[in-house]
């Protein structure tokens, strides 16, 4: 199926946005300039829901005319375009969307159709689904891999780096000394915020540097 | 309002192309699909984390009922998203330069698409038919699809040590961890903030 | 290919003089009509890329204009508007795209960048210090007789002499000037490993067009260029800078590093740069320098990556693997046959050999100049993406180890393998061996452009 790849999917979703011309301002620029207040790093609604690697929220206009000798021509309504690439299983992504960050859905998909509400879970899942659209091919450059095993994996190359730098020559017992306690303390380290810009360089790793 | 966060850019292009030619794309995706050998291009271009092609057919834009007038088109749509790493016009060189004929057979049945070489009509074209993403979210903003790789390999190979270094001797121990080195010594790059685009 | 008009193309283009002295001057232009009179008067003395069949002049001079000297000769606004936006900008502009940033930010630079006077880059080489000078003292005849100019400052350059003899060494002790492209037509023969890599793995010359405007270029296109397509044409774009070398700190970390490295001093200089200090390529001896690789036109240049992935040869990170990847991204190097600059520089300031005391305090370091039809896809992404970054080569956010902006946080990784003179070794807390002092970048019009320049007969179309 062309919208999975591996473990990861790709959805992609098109919402009618309401078109009302007693609306100020209108709902799509309602909706542009709330986006233009959500959080994109560590507070990003896809940051503290599960399951998103990337996702963009995109006001699509209108169909882009080319020029001549193509026609030109319009649509009725704009649409929101949700495209997100995320982990595993749709319904399961969709309902953790829900419970997790309700209020940001509602604020952003209220200005379209037919919208709703994520306070119900379940009807918030069905309504994504009608307006879904299937991925006609999808590539993914990684596509094993969860996003906790991705922030661990971003986590682990730095504290090994600093590792491995930290202990250049050293004798062997105190070298396999040391490194298993950077194992374990590697272990025991909380998971760097999804959204952020990686772990910080306070990890301890030892060696004849600290 | 921004098509960029940290290492990551957003693209959004859409194209349309008359009804018929739809489903030589479709079959064109299927067999591209099922080829690895031409997904290899992508992944050795290494700079897409994600990227895919979603096909609109004319009367299969979302309809909801509500109020919401039905769309009536001519045309069907190919909408184009690409998530990659680097600037608008490395992204568009390094496709002109290296993929064009793989391009070629996606967009040439789109209205009006001149070729992907030379690369600045190409790049004309997609600057018409881009449109702008109004929020963009990445779980490691500080990544690039470079970086994720060398990670996973970084984090494959430490398991792997650390399995093995309890039963170890000492001696043992050193040589294995020189393996252990040699194996991630290609993949140990910073990961961090993102040059300023251009 | 249509020939190259080698009388109409500044000789600085076509090919590195290889004269050992050099003086840059820095001009700025008062007056429109009396910039244009100077310029007519000095075209006669422009040398051009004609051949020199019967030996080499005493000396040679060439010139350029920034962005705002060009503007000084009240060429039409849409001729101005029409050039790319990097050189409308300049360089002091783009500092924050190039990562000339902290200590290599415009706020440090040499005082004459600051205030944005420079119009003109008078280039002048010669055979000996005397005929600089002579030619200087023509040239400054010249500004005087017609008032067209002001002298802002000069820049001496010259080469590392070995008992009175150049030498192609830099400061750091590092022999420089191998590797430079060759481009269709301007060269007689050409040299494997100085072109693009074809895939039956032979080496050709570059298309004209990334070099020269007006020619096609390796997109199968003619590069952006100003209008008319006569003022750009047979020009090229110049980016000048000035660039310091902390020699005392490069000694000193070389001396300490390499004390736990196992490999020893000269083998880790090697592998910062990939090269050995002698200029043998680490990729085709990495055990030892080899004088008879140096000495072969047929091997100095010839070598590739692809089958060093791991960079146990040459470092992934290494100066020239960065600078020129040739087929380390694949497709047999197609992606960096638009990304190839032509260097032209020499070093300046007082040469310390090897064991004499130096400090970084003195004023030394390499006049770097490099020519390229674009500035923003040529010199400035290698520059950002290759030197300041290292995405394309999976080397992360490392910069490269001998010129990248470090700030004390830089990190170099030698790639090695099980033997004990080759392990793999890291690098950190690099500091900055290099820091840039000034610069901008100049637009090299051919001899034509020149007259028209001089006239004041250049149309928008
Ligand atoms: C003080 C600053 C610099 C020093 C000491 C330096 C030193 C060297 C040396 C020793 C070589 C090897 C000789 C050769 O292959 O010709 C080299 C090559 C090269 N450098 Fe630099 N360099 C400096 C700055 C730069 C900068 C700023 C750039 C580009 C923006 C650059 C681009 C190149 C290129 C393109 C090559 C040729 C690589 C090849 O073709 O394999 N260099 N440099």
């Amino acid at each position: 199926m062309p919208n999975q790849n591996g473990s990861v999917y790709g959805l992609t979703i098109l919402s009618p946005i309401i078109n009302d011309e007693r609306a100020t301002p209108s709902h799509d620029l309602q909706i542009r300039n709330y986006l233009a207040t959500v959080p994109t790093g560590e507070g990003s609604p896809f940051a503290l829901a599960p399951g998103t690697h990337l996702a963009r929220l995109v006001v699509m206009d209108d169909v882009i005319y080319v020029g001549s000798p193509s026609i030109e021509e319009h649509l009725h309504s704009k649409y929101l375009v949700f495209e997100s690439n995320c982990d595993g299983d749709l319904d399961s992504y969709l309902l953790g969307l829900a419970t997790a960050v309700p209020q940001h859905l509602d604020a952003i998909w209220s200005h379209c159709v037919g919208y709703p509400g994520a306070a119900n879970p379940q009807a918030f899942a069905a309504y994504m689904k009608a307006c879904q659209i299937e991925t006609t091919f999808y590539f993914a450059a990684v596509n094993d891999k969860s996003v906790p095993e991705t922030l661990r994996a971003l986590q682990t190359q730095r504290a090994v780096s600093d590792f491995i730098a930290r202990h250049q020559g050293m004798n062997a017992a105190l070298l396999q000394a040391e490194f298993a306690q950077f194992a374990t303390r590697l272990k025991s380290e909380p998971l760097p915020a999804s959204g952020s810009m990686g772990p910080l360089r306070g990890l301890k790793t030892g060696g004849r540097n600290e | 309002m921004s098509n960029i966060n940290g290492k990551v850019y957003a693209m959004n292009a859409i194209t349309p192309m008359k009804p018929w030619k739809t489903w030589v794309v479709r079959a064109i995706f299927f067999t591209l699909g099922h080829v690895k050998s031409l997904q290899q291009d992508l992944i050795n271009l290494s700079f897409i984390e994600f990227a895919r092609w979603v096909v609109v057919p004319r009367q299969r834009f979302p309809y909801l009922g509500n109020g919401q007038v039905k769309e009536d088109l001519k045309y069907d749509y190919l909408l184009f998203f690409s998530n990659f790493n680097g600037t608008w016009n490395q992204y568009i060189d390094a496709f002109s330069a290296v993929l064009s004929n793989g391009l070629n057979l996606v967009w040439r049945w789109s209205e009006k698409f001149p070729g992907s070489v030379p690369v600045t009509l190409f790049k004309e074209y997609i600057a018409r038919v881009q449109f702008d993403t109004d929020y963009y979210f990445t779980a490691y903003p500080h990544a690039t699809a470079n970086d994720l790789k060398s990670a996973h390999i970084v984090q494959a190979s430490l398991d792997s040590l650390v399995q093995r270094a309890p039963n170890c001797t000492p001696e043992e121990f050193r040589s294995a961890y020189l393996n252990f080195v040699i194996q991630v010594q290609a993949h140990l790059g910073d990961t961090g903030e993102a040059p300023v685009i251009f | 290919m249509s020939k190259l008009n080698e009388t109409d193309i500044q000789g600085f283009v076509l090919r590195g003089y290889n004269l050992p002295f050099a003086r840059y001057l820095f001009l700025h232009f008062e007056d429109s009509a009396r910039a244009r009179a100077l310029v007519g008067r000095l075209l006669p003395v422009i040398t051009t890329g004609q051949r020199w069949d019967h030996g080499k002049p005493q000396s040679t001079a060439n010139i350029a204009f920034t962005h705002r000297g060009l503007a000084a000769f009240d060429l039409p606004e849409a001729t101005l508007l029409s050039f790319p936006v990097e050189f409308l900008q300049g360089m002091k502009d783009r500092a924050a795209i190039l990562g000339d940033t902290g200590i290599n930010a415009p706020e440090h630079w040499d005082k004459l960048w600051l205030d944005n006077h420079v119009h003109a880059w008078l280039g002048i080489n010669g055979q000996s210090p005397e005929a600089v000078d002579a030619r200087c003292s023509q040239i400054q005849a010249l500004m005087q007789e017609t008032g067209g100019a002001m002298q802002l400052a000069w820049q001496d350059a010259a080469a590392i002499m070995d008992d009175g003899k150049p030498t192609s060494r830099e400061h750091f002790g590092y022999t420089d000037g191998f590797g430079n492209p060759d481009y269709l037509g301007v060269e007689r023969s050409t040299q494997p490993g100085q072109g693009k890599l074809m895939p039956d793995g032979t080496w050709a010359p570059l298309a004209t067009g990334e070099l020269l405007l007006g020619y096609a270029d390796e997109a199968g296109e003619l590069p952006v260029a100003p209008v008319p397509h006569i003022l750009a044409c047979n020009g090229t774009f110049m980016v000048y800078r000035k660039l310091h070398q902390n020699l005392a700190t490069f000694r000193a970390y070389l001396e300490e590093r390499s004390a736990q490295y196992g490999g020893g001093m000269e083998k880790l200089a090697a592998k910062f740069i990939g090269r050995w200090r002698d200029g043998t390529p680490v990729e085709l001896s990495p055990d030892w320098p080899d004088p008879a690789i140096v000495q072969d036109p047929n091997r100095n240049t010839n070598f590739t990556y692809g089958a060093d992935p791991q960079g146990t040869r040459c470092p992934i990170g290494a100066h020239v693997r960065r600078v020129h990847p040739r087929d380390a991204f694949g497709f047999n190097g197609r992606l960096i046959d638009r990304r190839r600059i032509t260097r032209r520089g020499l070093p300046y300031g007082r040469p310390v050999p090897e064991g004499e005391p130096a400090s970084d305090a003195e004023d030394r370091g390499i006049v770097f100049m490099a020519l390229n039809a674009s500035l923003s896809r040529q010199f400035e992404f290698v520059q950002q993406q290759w030197i300041e970054y290292g995405n394309d080569a999976h080397q992360g956010n490392d910069k490269d180890m001998l010129i990248g902006n470090h700030r004390g946080h830089g990190k170099f990784v030698v790639q090695g393998d099980l033997s004990a003179t080759n392990p793999p070794f890291l690098c950190t807390h690099l500091p900055n061996f290099v820091e840039l002092r000034g610069g901008d970048y100049f637009f090299l019009p051919s001899i034509t452009a020149l007259g028209m320049i001089a006239m004041g007969l250049v149309d928008p179309r």
